[in-house]
């Protein structure tokens, strides 16, 4: 795979190592930077031409219905109430009934034709810049494995999320911003903040949660009623860290953990900065569903906003979790209409408008965007009307640079319960994803507990038949 | 091609695959060869050598071999070794490094009147014996062995009294059990024939290190009960070949080890001693077998007093051609192949009437018609756990004949034991009926596992608690159970006993004992004596062995498709390919034997390497986890084995070696350099020309912020303290109570690990995420330690308190606040300039000159400051 470049690995991971954990070298050459792709860390682990420079994960916590959103299938509707006709595999809750019709109508959309239903009816108009991904597989048919597999391409515990490697290996381009935010909306999804954590990476790597609640960001906001007063302390405490830098002989922890005291200052500025939302237009706001009348729209469109205004910073990779919509997440194992329904309300307007400014701005080419939840739902019902889960086919999408937009790839069966052409495996979603960033997936690697660990195991394809 | 086949595999729907499975296949082009001879010429599989001691030009330099080894490295390249390091740096350094706390004021002043090597060798014995000496290795063990007291996952269950494990390793430390001892008991503590007995309160210590196998992570309603098995005994491997050896047995979970001398029979040997053992709530206490006695005597002799109906036998139906019998518990003696734990049940069945319930003035007696095994023998108080061998499932239906209170059946399948609902809810079963009844589990699901019954008389007790968070479980649960059998029937054999109470329409009998007579009343007397001298049912996660079975190899890591059987044994490396011999049950102390045979190099360098590393930042072998071929080589591997043979032969002790250690000169010196030859020639301070500048670990600094502001708590042990959570947040399996900011003063030892929500200030400060073996931690320099550091409320209450307690002195003793500060920050006074630079800055403070408020700000400047983050 890649011999010829057996020599040069480890010197690079000993390279990153230091850097990172050691102090020595360049600390944090990737943090202080200015926006500068040659200068912070990018240089390291880009393989390739990058296509785009920024990840926005728009994280569908629960597992959406593929069979009610993007992925039509007649003979559903036509078998709705029938016993179901093909073998089920063993499901969580094996409380399997008849096949279950969507309750929803599917039409072709746009230029493309792509079919989107009823119930995405801001979606189905950006229909042309999507790229569905309609034979997605997973491993997993346990919300917490599926999560972590999702995110970090085990289903076991504890890994480094997608983010964590994206941010370990390209940094962030903001010096005042980290490289990977979760913006949070209050519902942690199963498997806890492990689905964002960077595992045996260094921690440097893992997620920043901004919280759309309360403080942003974990003691973002300073004690000092004043300013200035905050500022008399750190002139203090300038002056006898320089007297311990002096007495250690400028010993490189000390200076880096100076640095790193100075990008803290900077970021109770910058944190508070990003979430003035005051020069966004009024017009704009209404766009992203932040002036409506169901209040998890306005959450979620709030949420893309600032998912928009993070990657112009150049934060690179954002993901964005669900808000309470009073139906437990995705996670429709009974009451599909009401349940899908609502959360389709809160995130349909927010994405479609994340969709055009990001366009209007010239930031969609530079811009990954990846919609979807850890599995899908079987096309049979759960009880009388829901859906369990089904790790065997489901849809997700990607819009943004690099990808073709208006495509639909992949197949599924009659009933869109398992994928049957082209399937797409996580891994192959993660080295996909990779490949877009500039990184070769199978180069880039970490060693630990004995293994030079990779966010794609020894498995992962890049699915060029998405490329543009 | 393994692409191909999960694909077709995963379109099929026919089985759901882990990533770890097909890793054979994707070979590396360029990987050597599985050439066992050549893998075994690695350094970490020589025998451990004596080196005489070097002979060094600088004579009057070491102070212990240990520097004639350093220095003798450095002389070869040149090189001397730095100064030593000052006083006041030496003394916080060892305090920190022996116990992770800063030394008091007192003890910074007195230090500094008599720094002479005696002064030393008394401040350093004084700490081995503190007994914060094992709240600090004792933190430094539970990463090892990923310690958290949840399961993970979705609901992160509580699992109860793992803290009681966190305690155990906090006294094994500060009684300094021997490394062999400590692993023999981690490995199979339940199956010592002398266990380690704690006097005064007759506590089995041993049988308590077994709790760190279960440490492993546990999904909720896997869909493949065996592939979770299978994950989490990798799991299991991986952290005791780590820990104990070095080594990444794992490694070979789905083919022979890609770079050391570990073959996947080597791995599924391994894998068979864990599916051989169970996990049960073991018994805290050893119940004295006097007293025992005498509880069983006086109970007999009050049951004796009550006038129960009598049985009227009968005759037995035929056994219908649909069941089998498992077991019947009623025969004279157990089953083969069935085992108890704790003293409830009797070696043999019981048939009288049993106390249910008493109190001061009154007494209930239950009687069940004909003979059972019952959790009765000194009544309801006792506690015990009826096991069952390993069978496999092949009919739809199993049938327990059961009475009981308080008390549960669950049926463990493919080693699962996390039963709930959706899928496994219906594998825990609730006995609450005193009659004689049937208790039926339908098995389809699981056809062709292997599984066993355990029959509890408690409440809950599988692995998880979600209701009783941290509490003890109520005692007074009973349970009788009497013929088990396998059926194709859904219908039990009979719905009746085959014996019946006379007026008894229920099929057993209770009756209240009048306590007016005197006999009744001084047989109860003496039996509520007899229990009094009984020790509490206090218990903790832990092992005990199931049948001994060897596991075949999973091709390709696959557990549907077998291979050949991989007898248990240890690696083939060290004790070579012939069979070990095994007594029944799982073998796991002929494996701790094993691994600490003296003839085993690996454990007493890992040992070694561990102290090493926590006492210089970097272990002789700076992988300390891994001593294999992806390992790195050891910096200086004559004092690498000198260590390790000293090790053995002090008899394994964690504190000699330490104390040699830190009473070395090498250990002793400045942390920093200003020879540029050091600086060109070990840049990484690979020969130890200096010591290393190292960062306080999480817990050491949260202590050190407690013990700054005099609010530390030196409480050791019991439940865990909960950690402050965020309000807002909603997930799956949060905590009820969010714990106070300041952890009520408790070192960070005693705060609650649970694994999804972990204390944020630890976690900000490199504390691992427990899920694997964590022998060298992180240290990440991130912002958000600069601003917990800043603006955290709890880091602001701190430099407060500090403040105030600076200036009570002040106002009681007349002690300088500034000096107190510095004291208690740095372990040493401040220098004139750094007094000029704070009191200019107490003077001119806003809220008004030397006012407590610009004292507390003082406060938290300094404890911003580098130098109280770092050691020197």
């Amino acid at each position: 795979m890649s011999q010829h470049n057996a020599p040069v690995q480890p010197c690079r991971r000993e390279f990153l190592r230091r850097a990172w954990n050691g102090f020595a070298m360049l600390p944090f050459a990737h943090l202080l930077q200015p926006r500068n792709a040659e200068q912070n860390g990018g240089a390291i682990v880009r393989h390739h031409a990058p296509r785009v420079r920024n990840v926005i994960f728009l994280y569908m916590d629960g597992g959406p219905s593929q069979v009610d959103t993007f992925d039509y299938k007649p003979r559903l509707q036509q078998d709705d109430g029938k016993p179901f006709a093909m073998p089920k595999s063993p499901t969580q809750f094996n409380n399997n009934g008849n096949t279950l019709g969507s309750p929803w109508k599917f039409r072709q959309r746009g230029q493309s034709g792509l079919w989107v239903s009823d119930v995405l009816p801001h979606l189905a108009e950006k229909a042309d810049r999507l790229c569905v991904v309609r034979s997605m597989t997973s491993e997993f048919s346990e919300h917490t494995n599926a999560n972590y597999f999702l995110h970090t391409g085990s289903g076991l515990q504890g890994r480094p999320s997608m983010g964590a490697w994206v941010a370990y290996g390209l940094g962030s381009e903001n010096q005042n911003l980290p490289a990977y935010v979760v913006l949070n909306g209050g519902l942690i999804p199963p498997g806890g903040s492990d689905n964002f954590h960077s595992g045996f990476l260094p921690a440097q790597a893992q997620a920043s949660m901004l919280r759309m609640r309360g403080e942003p960001l974990a003691n973002i906001t300073p004690h000092e009623k004043e300013q200035q007063q905050q500022r008399r302390k750190l002139d203090l405490l300038d002056k006898l860290d320089r007297h311990t830098l002096a007495a250690t002989n400028q010993a490189g922890p000390i200076a880096a953990a100076i640095k790193n005291q100075e990008l803290a200052f900077r970021m109770q500025t910058a944190v508070p900065e990003l979430f003035n939302l005051h020069n966004e237009s009024a017009s704009l706001q209404r766009l992203y569903g932040m002036a409506s009348d169901y209040e998890p729209t306005r959450s979620y469109g709030r949420q893309c906003l600032l998912a928009r205004r993070l990657v112009e910073r150049g934060v690179r990779f954002v993901q964005l979790t669900c808000m309470d919509t009073g139906h437990d997440r995705w996670d429709q194992h009974d009451n599909l209409r009401r349940g899908l329904e609502d959360n389709c309300r809160m995130v349909d307007q927010p994405i479609a408008a994340l969709l055009t400014d990001l366009a209007s701005r010239g930031l969609l080419d530079e811009t990954l965007v990846v919609w979807g939840g850890e599995f899908g739902r079987t096309p049979f019902a759960q009880g009388k009307d829901g859906r369990d889960h089904n790790p065997f086919g489901f849809t997700m999408w990607l819009a943004g640079g690099g990808t073709k937009a208006g495509f639909a790839h992949g197949e599924t069966d009659d009933y869109g319960y398992r994928a049957v052409v082209d399937p797409v495996s996580i891994h192959d979603l993660h080295a996909t994803i990779l490949y877009l960033l500039g990184i070769n997936h199978e180069q880039f690697t970490y060693r630990f507990g004995g293994r030079d660990m990779r966010l794609t195991d020894v498995f992962g394809k890049v699915q060029t038949q998405l490329l543009a | 091609m393994a692409q191909d086949s999960v694909r077709v595999l995963a379109i099929a729907g026919l089985k759901l695959i882990t990533s770890a499975m097909l890793l054979a296949q994707n070979t590396v082009p360029g990987d050597a060869p599985f050439d066992f001879t050549e893998r075994q010429r690695h350094w970490a599989w020589q025998p451990v050598k004596a080196a005489p001691t070097p002979t060094v030009r600088t004579t009057d330099w070491p102070l212990d071999p240990i520097d004639n080894f350093i220095l003798a490295a450095l002389e070869s390249r040149n090189l001397a070794p730095t100064a030593d390091a000052a006083p006041s740096a030496w003394l916080r350094r060892v305090h920190f490094d022996l116990t992770g706390l800063p030394p008091s004021s007192a003890e910074v002043v007195s230090f500094l009147s008599d720094h002479s090597l005696p002064a030393r060798a008394l401040v350093v014995d004084a700490l081995l014996d503190s007994p914060h000496f094992g709240e600090r290795w004792g933190r430094h063990w539970l990463d090892i062995v990923r310690y958290a007291e949840s399961l993970g996952h979705e609901f992160d269950f509580p699992m109860p009294n793992a803290w009681r494990y966190r305690d155990y390793v906090i006294r094994a430390f500060n009684s300094d059990v021997s490394f062999d001892q400590f692993g023999t008991e981690h490995i199979a503590g339940d199956l010592l024939t002398k266990p380690r007995i704690e006097k005064t309160t007759n506590r089995n210590e041993s049988v308590q290190g077994t709790a760190f196998w279960w440490f492993a992570e546990q999904t909720h309603s896997p869909v493949d009960a065996k592939q979770h098995q299978a994950n989490r005994i990798d799991n299991q491997v991986d952290v005791l070949s780590k820990a104990f050896i070095g080594m990444t047995v794992a490694c070979a979970r789905c083919h022979d080890h890609k770079f050391d001398a570990i073959r996947t029979a080597d791995y599924y040997a391994f894998y068979g001693f864990v599916k051989s053992s169970r996990y049960v709530q073991q018994p805290l206490h050893v119940v004295n077998a006097a007293a025992l006695l005498l509880a069983r005597n006086a109970h007999q002799q009050l049951a004796a007093l009550a006038t129960m109906p009598g049985l009227q036998p009968v005759a037995l139906p035929p056994l219908r051609s649909t069941d089998r019998l498992l077991g019947d518990c009623g025969a004279p003696a157990l089953p083969t192949g069935f085992t108890t734990i704790g003293t409830g049940f009797c070696s043999a069945p019981c048939t009288g009437p049993f106390v249910i319930r008493q109190n001061e003035h009154s007494v209930t007696l239950h009687q069940l018609p004909g003979s059972w095994a019952m959790s009765t023998s000194t009544g309801s108080q006792a506690t015990g756990i009826l096991l069952s061998p390993d069978f496999t499932i092949l009919e739809d239906y199993l049938h327990v004949e059961v009475a009981g209170e308080n008390a549960r059946l669950l049926l463990v399948v493919d080693g699962f034991n996390l039963l709930r609902d959706p899928l496994y809810g219906e594998l825990h079963r609730a006995v609450n009926n005193p009659n004689p009844h049937w208790i039926t589990f339908s098995l389809q699901r699981w056809r062709g596992s292997r599984a066993h019954l355990q029959c509890i008389d408690q409440p809950t007790q599988d692995l998880a608690d979600p209701d009783h968070e941290n509490s003890e479980y109520p005692s007074d649960g009973w349970l009788a159970v009497r013929r088990i059998y396998y059926s194709t029937q859904n219908e039990p054999p009979r719905k009746t006993a085959d014996e019946t109470i006379a007026g008894s329409t229920a099929g057993s009998a209770s009756v209240t004992l009048s306590t007016n007579g005197p006999a009744e009343a001084s047989a109860l007397a003496a039996y509520r004596a007899a229990l009094e001298q009984l020790p509490p049912n206090d218990t903790l996660p832990g092992m005990t062995d199931g049948s001994g079975e060897d596991e075949h190899i999973f091709l390709r890591g696959d557990h549907d498709q077998l291979g050949k059987l991989a007898p248990r044994k240890f690696l083939e490396a060290v004790s070579g390919s012939a069979p070990m011999t095994l007594p029944c049950g799982s073998g796991r102390l002929q494996l701790a034997e094993s691994i600490f045979a003296p003839s085993n190099p690996l454990p007493s360098r890992v040992f070694v390497n561990r102290i090493w590393h926590h006492l210089f930042g970097r272990g002789l072998v700076r992988s300390v986890d891994n001593f294999g071929r992806l390992g790195d080589l050891p910096s200086n591997p004559q004092l690498l084995d000198h260590l390790a043979l000293a090790a053995m032969a002090n008899g394994w002790s964690w504190k000699r070696t330490i104390r040699r250690i830190v009473l070395s000169r090498t250990y002793g010196l400045a942390s920093n350099d200003e020879s540029e030859a050091a600086q060109a020639i070990d840049p990484d301070n690979l020969l130890l020309h200096r010591q290393n500048l190292r960062r306080l670990e999480g817990e050491a600094l949260r202590d050190s912020l407690l013990s700054f502001a005099g609010r530390l708590d030196a409480r050791m042990g019991g439940p865990s303290v909960p950690v402050p959570l965020d309000s807002d947040d909603r997930a799956r399996g949060k905590p009820a109570e969010s714990g106070p900011l300041d952890g009520y003063g408790r070192r960070s030892i005693y705060l609650a690990v649970r694994r999804n929500f972990l204390d944020d200030l630890l976690a900000t400060f490199d504390t691992p995420q427990p899920f694997a073996t964590v022998g060298a931690r992180n240290v990440s320099n991130v912002p958000a330690q600069s601003l917990a550091l800043l603006n955290d409320r709890f880091t602001h209450s701190m430099a407060r308190l500090a403040a105030e307690h600076a200036l009570m002195l002040q106002g009681n003793q007349k002690k300088d606040p500034l000096d107190q500060l510095f004291l208690a920050a740095f372990a040493r006074n401040p220098s004139p300039d750094e007094a000029t630079d704070c009191n200019a800055f107490l003077n001119a403070h806003l809220a008004g000159a030397r006012s407590t408020d610009a004292w507390a700000e003082l406060a938290h400047v300094l404890v911003n400051r580098k130098e109280f983050q770092f050691i020197q």
